[in-house]
């Protein structure tokens, strides 16, 4: 019974430690440090999008948006309504848990796809970007706003930055770790393979869809609030769709969707490739394509589960393997599929 | 005119069709039985090219049809008519038998005549859209499709699925039609029946393999397509 | 009046671009993330041979086959993959190949001619029609789609293998087994979308300009479009497309441009909420 336990837990738990050794790997350089924060922002956007668009089906093309109402919010609640910092966040956190949740809530009870709701998401994405532009007076437009001193401090110091977000991802490890030990797993793997066939097994699928969804944006919107302070400036396009959403999911699809330590893995090469390819200007544009398609193409199910299957091999036996995966999916899904 | 060997066909991993082999001589009406699941539609559907078989060979007149892809069987002379029907649903039943004519656009007139005359009920509805016909007058529909053609074999999936008795046994009356026009036909069936009034030779097929080969005298009475259908050795 | 005029001249254009799209979903079963940049190729090309002192219109019709040259590399060689699989897997892995290739085609457009504009100027700047005032631009882009279209439908209408493009459309098995060479109907098509994108870039540079950078824009545009329209329907995409570019046109005019795209876009989620199959859902 413990031993079974403490199986689960070893991942999250040594993801953890190696992360938390990063900033001591990485000495004082402030610039480094930056590097590896934002890659734990990523990570966090990454799980949340996992649980949306690799368990629940929900393409939510608005991470950015949704981002972008926590950090926005957090700032001009502390800045206009002079709220403390920290409960500035927790308001902005729920407005997207419940935005995301409202979006969930429209698309399963309309029916919609998987292609609609990324549509649909695509355009809401579109519409907050220029709403903020548009909006100048309160939110500067393009120009953004400097958000020192309108939040708890992270832009400050580089250190706390990293360990508050790296407490963020951890948590939200260990959230993913219990939901899908729980019955719940059990639930959201039968809802992933076949929505129809759940709901008729008396699994309610809403309730599922939505609260997923709920949870993921709350996350969303807390780090966007982390971010805006860390980064110490916002504006507009930070949070746009070619900023977040797209790195978010190249980075899922890299390191393994539905799996646990996929988000982690694919945040941390996808920053790895990203500095790599600074220097090249305008032609990272380019890399970022022929790479998403090689990579595609090439390691269809992202790193973790190859890695798994490398070392599975490699110890002899095919069934056992550390569990760094949620319940195995044998869905005919983007992550690999029987080739119908 | 159609000899498969040790063909094996499926999907993804899963093997549907496992080792089968079969011969059809022209002018024939042969028929392959079995329960659902048995592998009949998948056999089909890997003889026209619609699947790719993994293993075995079939040829049609001599001629191998490995690697063709569908469009290329059907030129070949072989029209399959499918269990779904595979009909255009918004356009009409004329619109519908002109497609079926599309890779031998010679002699139209004469076929569409041809064929309402087999199935005078189509005539009738010859404007109609296909989405809104009965299930019985698709599958007409379907078949007289298949027949514009002009094919050397037809090749049926269940086609008195959804159809009642009655129906069925006019079905299988233009079908015997057919077979004296000089049209061999090869066809699936669940309900045993009417297959073996119209057809000599049978097969039946068992979880993917052939259980049973010989004329249609030689089944009845036997006890193979009760084992097929029910289990048991 | 002439803002209604100039309205559905653009919802002309929008047109032509989301038809293409619908055209390769309906039979392909892919939606092309890099149609944008198709766009943008031809527009480019016209713009280097405009550059290069060729005539306009022959800068212009090499531009459009360029573009539909594109759209036909992308069909041979990145969507391949693609189709050797099914439904809603096809669709996904196409999704991500045809965005990686359009962050490629950006990222190299603006890295090589970040300076290049497609810009064509007419003789006379406007012209009185019926008392009213009308940009020359308009009317020139306007029948330059029309015609476009008019071609189009006489094709699907006329031709062996336009019917046989409708067809697949429909039911892609039954389409095989009428004889139909699905594959090279589906190439051809993914042709055709092409030259449509090109028209609509060489449209773009008569009315206003096209950049180098606009692929994202016109992609994402015409998705939209496309989706409320209904995506397999042809004629609810250009009944939508000219409602948007209306829509647009007289938004532009009176508020500023933020608000208008939030209101097209407000108006793009309503029709969707209250009619998720598109306008029209079906092939007419």
């Amino acid at each position: 019974m413990s031993t079974g336990w403490a199986r689960r837990v070893f991942p999250v738990a040594a993801a953890a430690v190696v992360l938390a050794a990063v900033p001591l790997a990485v000495g004082g350089s402030p610039y480094q440090m930056r590097l590896a924060t934002l890659m734990l922002v990523l990570g966090c956007y990454a799980v949340a999008f996992n649980l949306l668009f690799g368990h629940t089906n929900q393409l939510f093309l608005c991470v950015g948006a949704l981002a972008s109402l926590g950090g926005y919010a957090s700032v001009l609640l502390v800045r206009d309504l002079k709220l403390p910092a920290v409960l500035a966040v927790g308001l902005a956190t729920v407005a997207a848990a419940a935005a995301g949740g409202f979006l969930s809530y429209v698309g399963v009870r309309r029916g919609f796809g998987v292609l609609f709701v990324g549509i649909v998401t695509l355009a809401v994405s579109l519409m907050m970007h220029n709403l903020l532009l548009g909006l100048r007076e309160l939110t500067n437009g393009e120009t953004g706003i400097v958000t020192r001193g309108f939040g708890v401090g992270l832009g400050d110091d580089p250190r706390r930055a990293y360990y508050v977000l790296w407490a963020v991802l951890v948590t939200s490890l260990g959230g993913y770790r219990w939901l899908f030990g729980s019955p719940h797993g059990m639930a959201l793997h039968a809802l992933s393979e076949d929505e129809v066939s759940a709901e008729l097994s008396g699994i309610d699928v809403t309730r599922y869809k939505v609260a997923c969804a709920t949870a993921a944006s709350g996350l969303i919107g807390l780090v966007g609030a982390l971010y805006a302070d860390l980064n110490g400036f916002i504006s507009p396009s930070v949070y746009a769709v070619g900023h977040v959403d797209i790195p978010v999911l190249v980075a899922l699809l890299l390191g393994g969707v539905r799996t646990l330590l996929g988000p982690v893995v694919g945040a941390a090469l996808f920053s790895v490739v990203d500095e790599l390819v600074r220097p090249f200007g305008q032609l990272t544009v380019l890399a970022y394509g022929a790479l998403l398609v090689v990579l595609f193409l090439l390691f269809r199910q992202g790193v973790v589960p190859l890695v798994e299957q490398l070392a599975a091999r490699g110890r002899g036996s095919a069934a056992e393997g550390a569990r760094l995966s949620a319940p195995p999916a044998s869905k005919e899904g983007v992550a690999g599929g029987t080739g119908r | 005119m159609l000899e498969v060997q040790d063909l094996w066909a499926g999907y993804g991993d899963v093997a549907v069709v496992r080792g089968v082999s079969l011969r059809v001589a022209e002018g024939e009406a042969t028929a392959v039985l079995g329960p659902n699941g048995a592998g009949k539609t998948t056999l089909f559907r890997a003889l026209v090219g619609l699947v790719r078989p993994r293993r075995g060979s079939v040829r049609f007149e001599g001629r191998s049809l490995e690697g063709l892809r569908p469009h290329q069987v059907v030129r070949q002379g072989i029209a399959y008519v499918a269990a779904e029907r595979e009909l255009f649903p918004q356009l009409t039943v004329l619109e519908n038998l002109e497609l079926g004519a599309y890779a031998r656009p010679d002699g139209l007139r004469e076929r569409l005549a041809a064929v309402f005359d087999l199935f005078p009920r189509l005539a009738e509805r010859k404007s109609q859209r296909a989405g809104t016909l009965s299930g019985g007058e698709q599958q007409m529909l379907a078949i007289a499709r298949a027949l514009m053609g002009r094919p050397k074999l037809l090749l049926l999936d269940e086609p008195s699925t959804g159809l009642a008795p009655r129906l069925v046994a006019e079905l299988y009356r233009r079908l015997d039609l057919l077979r004296h026009q000089g049209v061999t036909i090869l066809l699936a069936e669940q309900q045993v029946g009417a297959a073996l009034s119209l057809c000599s030779r049978v097969y039946v097929l068992k979880n993917g393999s052939l259980a049973f080969e010989g004329d249609s005298s030689e089944l009845r009475g036997s006890s193979h397509l009760h084992s097929a259908y029910l289990g048991g050795s | 009046m002439g803002v209604i005029l100039d309205g559905l001249v653009l919802g002309l254009q929008l047109a032509l671009l989301s038809v293409g799209i619908v055209f390769v979903y309906g039979l392909g079963g892919v939606l092309n993330l890099a149609h944008g940049q198709v766009a943008v190729a031809g527009g480019l090309v016209a713009a280097l041979l405009v550059q290069a002192r060729q005539h306009p219109a022959v800068a212009g019709l090499v531009g459009v086959l360029a573009a539909g040259l594109l759209a036909l590399g992308m069909d041979r060689t990145l969507l391949q993959p693609a189709y050797r699989r099914r439904g809603e897997e096809r669709l996904l892995l196409a999704l991500i190949l045809t965005l990686g290739a359009s962050f490629a085609l950006d990222g190299f457009y603006t890295f090589r001619y970040p300076n290049l504009a497609l810009s064509l100027r007419l003789a006379k700047p406007s012209v009185e029609v019926l008392g009213i005032t009308v940009r020359t631009a308009s009317l020139a882009v306007g029948a330059l789609s029309l015609a476009t279209f008019g071609l189009l439908l006489a094709f699907l209408k006329g031709t062996r293998l336009g019917k046989a493009i409708r067809c697949v459309i429909q039911n892609e098995a039954g389409a095989w087994l009428c004889g139909v060479d699905v594959d090279r109907a589906r190439t051809v098509t993914l042709f055709l979308s092409g030259l449509l994108a090109g028209v609509a870039a060489v449209g773009q540079g008569f009315f206003s300009f096209l950049g180098p950078d606009m692929g994202p824009e016109f992609t994402i545009l015409s998705l939209i479009v496309a989706v409320v329209g209904g995506v397999r329907s042809l004629t609810g995409t250009f009944l939508a497309s000219l409602l948007l570019g209306v829509v647009n046109a007289a938004l532009s005019y009176w508020v500023g441009t933020y608000l208008t795209w939030i209101a097209l876009l407000a108006v793009a989620v309503a029709t969707l909420l209250v009619r998720p199959e598109g306008l029209l859902a079906y092939w007419p």
